[in-house]
């Protein structure tokens, strides 16, 4: 292992190695102290900074595409494997780059944002999960391991969406994302078991899994299926604005930078095969442009800050969609880095909004132009109320997938529920005349 | 050898059962009692599946996970259960539970397997306050019997070794095995009495009782090694029934409020998916059975664990129609219950997602259509335990609590215990992996032909 391979793994791994320690010493009763928490959040990720920095001097000074960790197989039975490699190449490299930096920032600012606060032990907690996950998913050189990152990456954001767990919204929030969530990850995971199946592996250290005929459009549909539940793109997109719940330094690092932007990657690391498929390559196209007009559209009818600027957010990645789909690769990635330290810092000072807007005003001299009507002015006065209708409800996509799949499958469940109680209830008849008998 | 073996078997099996006799005269230490009985027994266990042979450890690995899980559930019991019937009763369990995995006898196997019913059907012990439970035990032993009776009428053996490949008494033994399965594991439609047995039995012993999983254990030590022929046959309609229960379970668990009931329900998703992947017939499908088959036992016992700490601390009305607030009260509890619950469904980083990684492509190589129902049905699951995780606590704090709500020292060290064995075992599968998968490739060279795996 050379010093840039030790470097990836110290990278990837530091921050779970933090979470493991300070959450089993919590467990066991020890509380640590603000202080030192964050003086062990600063230094940690301000190492990987520097880490990432010496693998990327490495990077170009050696001419190098990537750098690889293989530690074997995590397991083996028979002929399936699940190997453990990480590795930092051209693409990978900048979320990698965008998670420590942000994370670091995240750690420094909500020292402060969350002094005092009851939750501040588990909000860094989580935060440190939340970049492991994230790093073993940019970091991973197989499918099989992206999906260990992918569901940590999950779990952590649902865990921080009810983070002020004492008000009912944020909690019955937190459960809505999962179900999405976990509903979108199976296209992930049969997506992967179909390149184990068709291809005999699903590593991409030494190029993609060779995939024929229908193949690659199907693994991509599967691929996109996960990657829009992820990224909110339609017709998921309506647990974002839920997610608002949560803390702001959450909010911005989840959905301002990181979380968001995990489906653009995983796209972006299959898109030779989905240049194979015309279909999906379409198709991601489609939900890009969609997801772009409507975040566009609710966003303008959002009511307060946090919520406008999810909006905004998923308006941008819409548009990395369509990026991808056309198959322009890097200058998608070029707006995710972008767009993750813009959207990040926007959502940091989302909280000082109105006092930097009165600064403005008066920096212009009471005269600051109101902006963002240029699209409303291009419809007619009926439209313009019907979509200010449609933005109200949020383009109706919560509705759409109440109506047409949560509504019948609890209605399925009650009917099962009914069928389990008719020998209960027989039963209580039988006690009952029992009970009168004695 | 053999002679420190059978000791070694007699001590793990006869100490519960004496232990069991003793705590009537000692009614004050019976924790004590009961947990050095169950400590001895784990550790005969331990010392038997250090001598077995790597390949033919299946027995002896499971009675070393039960002893442990024996050993947990005597710690974690609130003091408020810990009286003679139910300590004697869990000891009952144990010794009858290891007499059965490690027999190599059919009548002997028959006796264990009704013996670990016993306690349930008393009325004074464990028996739940519904008839089905009851009737689902009855039945699945009568089942049991009447393959025993039927092989006996044949005037074959009763050792299982030797009626290895014979497909002894034909396919009406065959049906009785399967049956018994089916009741005992509670496959669908006879789901409903694991669900009425947590709600109105003990938590923890009739978590337990489900964790012995003798459904699972009668596939593995009796329908392949016996009917090798038939069950390949035969294996496919008994993998949809598991797939087809692990499904609509979820989909049941969905809307359930009892969060006893709801735990069921997860257990019995979950356990259905050992049985499709013990049916898959695939390397990959069965280790992963075999591993899913720790992740579940050890998961289940402690959620039931901790909800009925929860209950004996905040009234036995828990539900999940409500946000109940508890982790103000309880957040070692509450961090405890979310590790457990997501550990059951495939959360990174634990044992079970190695498991269910393996599952997965096991039943999906086998069955790829049926196969797709068990992501869903795992997915569903994990909705399900978070559902439960947030109404119990999380919310809105409950005022008017005095007492010491969160886990005791002696709570928090076993419950710490069981979330470092999913974890370490999720961070570091390889050796449980790859025990499981030399046991694995023995369990699928016994059915023929086995489908071939994918080739890289």
């Amino acid at each position: 292992v050379d010093f840039s391979q030790a470097t990836l793994v110290y990278v990837v791994a530091a921050p779970g190695v933090v979470f493991a320690v300070f959450g089993l010493l919590w467990l066991l009763g020890w509380v640590p102290r603000e202080l030192l928490l964050s003086r062990v959040t600063g230094v940690m990720f301000s190492a990987s900074v520097l880490g990432l920095a010496a693998i990327l001097w490495r990077l170009a000074s050696t001419g190098s595409r990537a750098v690889e960790v293989t530690f074997g197989n995590w397991f083996a039975v028979h002929d399936y494997r699940f190997p453990l490699v990480l590795m930092a190449d051209r693409l990978s490299l900048p979320f990698l780059a965008i998670t420590v930096v942000l994370s670091g920032l995240i750690g420094q600012f909500s020292a402060t944002y969350l002094h005092r606060e009851r939750g501040f032990f588990r909000f860094f907690l989580l935060l440190h999960l939340f970049a492991f996950g994230s790093l073993l998913a940019f970091a991973a050189a197989s499918f099989d391991l992206l999906v260990a990152g992918w569901e940590l990456v999950g779990i952590t954001s649902v865990l921080l969406i009810a983070f002020f767990q004492q008000r009912t919204p944020p909690v019955e929030n937190g459960l809505r994302v999962f179900a999405v969530y976990r509903g979108c990850d199976i296209g992930l995971l049969v997506a992967v078991f179909a390149m184990h199946h068709w291809a005999g592996k699903a590593s991409f250290a030494s190029g993609l899994p060779v995939l024929t005929g229908m193949q690659p459009m199907i693994v991509c549909l599967l691929l996109l299926l996960a990657a829009a539940g992820k990224a909110a793109q339609v017709p998921f997109s309506g647990w974002l604005p839920r997610a608002m719940e949560g803390p702001t330094p959450s909010s911005a690092i989840f959905y301002g930078a990181i979380s968001i932007h995990a489906g653009a990657y995983l796209l972006l690391r299959v898109q030779p095969l989905l240049a194979q498929s015309l279909l999906a390559s379409a198709l991601v196209i489609v939900i890009g442009l969609l997801t772009a007009v409507q975040g566009t559209i609710a966003g303008r009818a959002s009511a307060d800050a946090k919520t406008s600027l999810a909006y905004a957010s998923l308006t941008q990645v819409g548009v990395v969609f369509v990026e991808i789909g056309i198959g322009w690769k890097w200058i998608a990635v070029a707006h995710v880095v972008g767009h993750a330290m813009v959207r990040t810092l926007q959502f940091l000072r989302a909280p000082s909004m109105l006092h930097d807007y009165h600064k403005m005003h008066s920096a212009a001299g009471g005269d600051l132009s109101p902006t963002g009507k240029h699209l409303e002015d291009l419809f007619p006065q009926r439209m313009q109320l019907w979509l200010y209708r449609w933005a109200l409800d949020r383009c109706h996509l919560d509705t759409i997938l109440d109506r047409y799949a949560i509504h019948p499958l609890m209605r399925l469940s009650r009917l099962f529920a009914r069928l389990d109680g008719m020998g209960k209830a027989a039963l209580s008849l039988q006690d009952s005349a029992g009970q009168e008998a004695d | 050898m053999a002679d420190t073996g059978m000791t070694l078997r007699a001590v793990a099996i006869a100490i519960p059962w004496l232990a069991a006799i003793l705590t009537a005269v000692g009614r004050r230490q019976v924790r004590a009692i009961g947990f050095t009985a169950a400590l001895v027994s784990a550790a005969a266990s331990a010392l038997l599946l250090r001598a077995a042979p790597p390949r033919e450890s299946l027995d002896e690995t499971l009675m070393v996970l039960f002893s442990c899980l024996a050993l947990g559930a005597m710690l974690v019991i609130p003091r408020r259960d810990c009286t003679f019937g139910t300590i004697s009763g869990m000891l009952f369990i144990l010794g009858s539970t290891l007499l059965a995995y490690s027999t190599q006898n059919l009548l002997v196997l028959l006796a264990a397997w009704i013996l670990t019913t016993v306690p349930f059907l008393a009325a004074r012990l464990f028996g739940a306050r519904t008839w089905r439970p009851r009737v689902g035990l009855l039945l699945s032993s009568v089942a049991l019997a009447a393959a025993t009776g039927l092989i006996a009428a044949n005037g074959q053996s009763m050792s299982i070794a030797r009626l290895k490949g014979q497909s002894p008494g034909g396919m009406a033994v065959l049906g009785c095995l399967v049956l018994a399965v089916i009741f005992r594991k509670g496959i669908c439609p006879a789901h409903a009495w694991v669900a009425d047995a947590a709600d109105s039995g003990p938590a923890i012993p009739t978590a337990l009782l489900l964790n012995g999983h003798f459904g699972a254990m009668l596939v593995a030590k009796l329908i392949v090694p016996l009917f090798p022929h038939a069950a390949h046959d035969l294996f496919p309609m008994l993998s949809y029934l598991a797939l087809a229960t692990a499904l609509y379970v979820a989909i049941r668990a969905l809307t359930e409020n009892s969060p006893r009931r709801l735990l069921a329900f997860l257990a019995l998703s979950q356990s259905a998916c050992i049985l499709a992947g013990l049916e898959s017939r695939t390397t990959e499908g069965v280790t992963g059975a075999l591993v899913h088959w720790f992740v579940v036992t050890v998961s289940t016992m402690g959620l039931f664990g901790i909800v009925r700490l929860l209950e004996v601390r905040f009234g036995e009305n828990l539900t999940a129609s409500r946000h109940l607030g508890l982790a103000e009260h309880a957040p070692r509890l509450a961090v405890y219950f979310v590790i457990f619950g997501l550990a059951l469904v495939g959360l990174p980083g634990t044992l079970s997602f190695c498991s269910q990684d393996l599952l997965i492509h096991g039943t999906l190589a086998s069955h790829p259509q049926t196969g797709l129902l068990l992501p869903l049905a795992t997915a569903m699951n994990a909705v399900s335990v978070f559902r439960l995780f947030t109404r119990l606590f999380l919310g809105k704090r409950r005022t008017g609590f005095t007492v010491m709500a969160d886990a005791l020292p002696r709570e928090r060290w076993i419950l710490a215990a069981g979330v470092l064995f999913v974890v370490l075992g999720g961070l570091f599968p390889n050796a449980i992996v790859a025990l499981q998968s030399a046991e694995a490739e023995t369990v699928e060279q016994a059915i023929a032909p086995p489908i071939p795996s994918p080739q890289p």
